[in-house]
């Protein structure tokens, strides 16, 4: 099968998967919704039904887009950032380090913003830019890094930041529902606003991503060759670590911490459409997004009368794989 | 006018120079080696016409202009580089590889035109990689690899390309074939080649002059027929060899010789 047609396929496939998941997300709910009730709504206009279908569900089901989207791709930077079909941005760290940013700002009460950036994004930017900064300094030290020190320099600092904002969350009253939104993930505050946050940022990041594409596959050739062929290298790789941090940061500060969703998509999408990033960047944001969507319902409708963080979800599918590609690859 | 002109080159890595006032010029379509003990600065020289390192001191003009003033494009376009150890993450494909030769050319949404598949195509007939294109990188022999590695920089269409070991961990009849593309390269389309080439038999038989670096400065230089003798060996690899004319080619051949079991450790 050549890589236009299974480009193709994919994209047919996630196309009728997603328009399932969103029309199925539109009528689970605690209030029962038939299709009829929808198309009751479409002709003649129901407010209290528009107030449940768009305004809860649908903004929901969007946001759950957009935040998958958002960590597919940031996950696939990351993966071609240091070569390694192992990192996202949960692995390394980078979701909790914005989930402690985030979480810090709201505890200094600093409801403020700088241009159309709240104190609370832009906190959680700059404490996961620390984060995956760190990591890249000491891989650009030990030139290629390893695996194992990749992995295990992620964790330990995914922890320490964890452990800041459970710190953080313990001094609070509120701290059960806050703790599972921060660490957990959640979409059940889901709203028209944190779609509003999430959204632009995706798609602009989607679009300097698809920009910087081709500089990406060049840096899989290594530093060296990848300057060679005419990369200004340095600056490609400032541009993606900015991009993968904008991604994670922004939906951590909407929904918290979902793991995993960052590593198996873009993953998944390399084995079934190759390694082209010009090709991987917008078909993992796209996979991405219709995963979520699905994990979403999932949460919402496991459990009778309530639902589950999908942060559970996504770790319960994702970890498993994890310890299998770890195990393939040794 | 000469391709390259090198003159009191020196650089390093942040720990003193590791190379140090190498001056030298190579002429369109000449093939130079450069050879030397490991760790005499083979690969640093090569890095720093590149600049790929971080300290550099001297003028490195390509084509009359100073490498240092050219845009990592620009600079592409006039020099295609092959490291000594290649690699490529993730499962890309022969003709994928091939193609990001044409970056330079191509920039970030170029799309490749017909008569630069024919070229791509005939260089990857000139590598003989014709028949993997659609194979990744990973599942070829190491002697395939380092083809597509060169068919690669070939799509750069430079007129110089530097070569950093192209024969290691390479079988006989492999090196050769590296070295037949080369000679084949420089005959069709008049590239000048400058490699760093640890095979003092294989250099002597391809190259038009050599280079013999030690300990960071240039020992000697001339044309292989004249240039390497037994003293000039031991001057700078500090080893006993004969050299002796190859019957066939009548160029200098090293040949090595048992070392003396009861000679005192250096």
């Amino acid at each position: 099968m050549t890589a236009r047609k299974r480009r193709t396929i994919l994209l047919a496939g996630l196309i009728v998967l997603g328009l399932v998941g969103f029309l199925t997300s539109l009528l689970i709910g605690p209030v029962p919704t038939g299709l009829s009730d929808l198309w009751r709504l479409v002709s003649k206009g129901d407010r209290d039904l528009a107030v449940i279908v768009v305004d809860l569900r649908l903004s929901r089901a969007l946001l759950a887009f957009f935040v998958g989207a958002g960590l597919a791709l940031a996950g696939a930077i990351l993966q071609g950032f240091f070569q390694n079909p192992l990192a996202d941005p949960f692995v390394l760290g980078v979701s909790s380090g914005s989930s402690f940013g985030a979480v810090l700002a709201i505890q200094l009460g600093l409801g403020v913003s700088f241009a159309a950036f709240s104190a609370q994004s832009l906190f959680a930017f700059v404490s996961g830019l620390l984060v995956v900064s760190f990591i890249y300094l000491l891989s650009r030290r030990r030139g290629v890094l390893k695996v194992e020190t990749l992995l295990l320099t992620g964790i330990a600092l995914g922890a320490l930041a964890s452990a800041l904002t459970s710190f953080l969350l313990f001094l609070r009253t509120d701290s059960f529902e806050q703790a599972v939104f921060w660490l957990l993930g959640s979409f059940a505050l889901a709203e028209w606003n944190q779609v509003g946050v999430v959204a632009p940022y995706v798609l602009a990041s989607l679009l300097v991503a698809q920009w910087l594409a081709r500089d990406m596959n060049l840096l899989s050739l290594g530093d060296e060759t990848a300057r060679s062929l005419g990369c200004p290298v340095d600056r490609v790789r400032g541009g993606f670590l900015v991009l993968a941090t904008i991604l994670a940061a922004s939906a951590v500060s909407v929904s918290g911490i979902i793991g995993f969703v960052g590593l198996i998509v873009p993953h998944w999408v390399r084995i079934w459409i190759g390694p082209d990033h010009r090709h991987l960047f917008p078909f993992s944001a796209l996979t991405g997004g219709v995963c979520l969507i699905f994990c979403d319902l999932a949460s919402r409708s496991l459990l009778p009368a309530t639902e589950l963080p999908i942060g559970i979800i996504t770790a319960a599918a994702g970890a498993p794989f994890f310890v299998y590609l770890l195990h393939r690859r040794s | 006018m000469s391709i390259l002109d090198v003159r009191g080159l020196e650089a390093g890595y942040g720990e003193g120079p590791v190379i140090k006032g190498i001056s030298f010029a190579l002429g369109r379509g000449e093939f130079i080696s450069v050879l030397g003990p490991n760790g005499s600065g083979k690969s640093t020289l090569l890095k720093a016409i590149l600049r790929l390192i971080p300290r550099i001191e001297g003028s490195v003009a390509v084509e009359g202009r100073e490498a240092s003033r050219l845009g990592p494009r620009l600079m592409a376009r006039s020099i295609a580089y092959v490291p000594q150890f290649p690699d490529a993450s993730f499962a890309f494909t022969v003709e994928e590889v091939v193609l990001m030769g044409r970056y330079a050319h191509l920039g970030r949404f170029g799309r490749v035109s017909a008569v630069e598949s024919r070229f791509l195509d005939e260089i990857m007939d000139l590598a003989r990689i014709g028949h993997l294109r659609a194979k990744p990188l990973g599942r070829l022999s190491g002697g395939e690899r380092q083809r597509v590695h060169i068919a690669r920089a070939l799509a750069q269409d430079a007129p110089l390309l530097l070569l950093d070991e192209p024969s290691t961990h390479l079988d006989v009849a492999y090196q050769l074939e590296v070295y037949r593309i080369l000679r084949l390269l420089r005959r069709e389309k008049g590239t000048a080649i400058l490699c760093a080439e640890h095979n003092i038999n294989l250099a002597v038989l391809f190259s038009d002059r050599l280079l013999f670096l030690k300990e960071g400065r240039l020992a000697a230089q001339g044309p292989p027929r004249r240039l390497v003798t037994r003293k000039l060996i031991r001057d700078v690899f500090g080893a006993e060899v004969d050299v002796r004319r190859n019957a066939r080619t009548s160029l200098p051949e090293v040949s090595l010789i048992p070392p003396d079991e009861d000679a005192p450790c250096k």
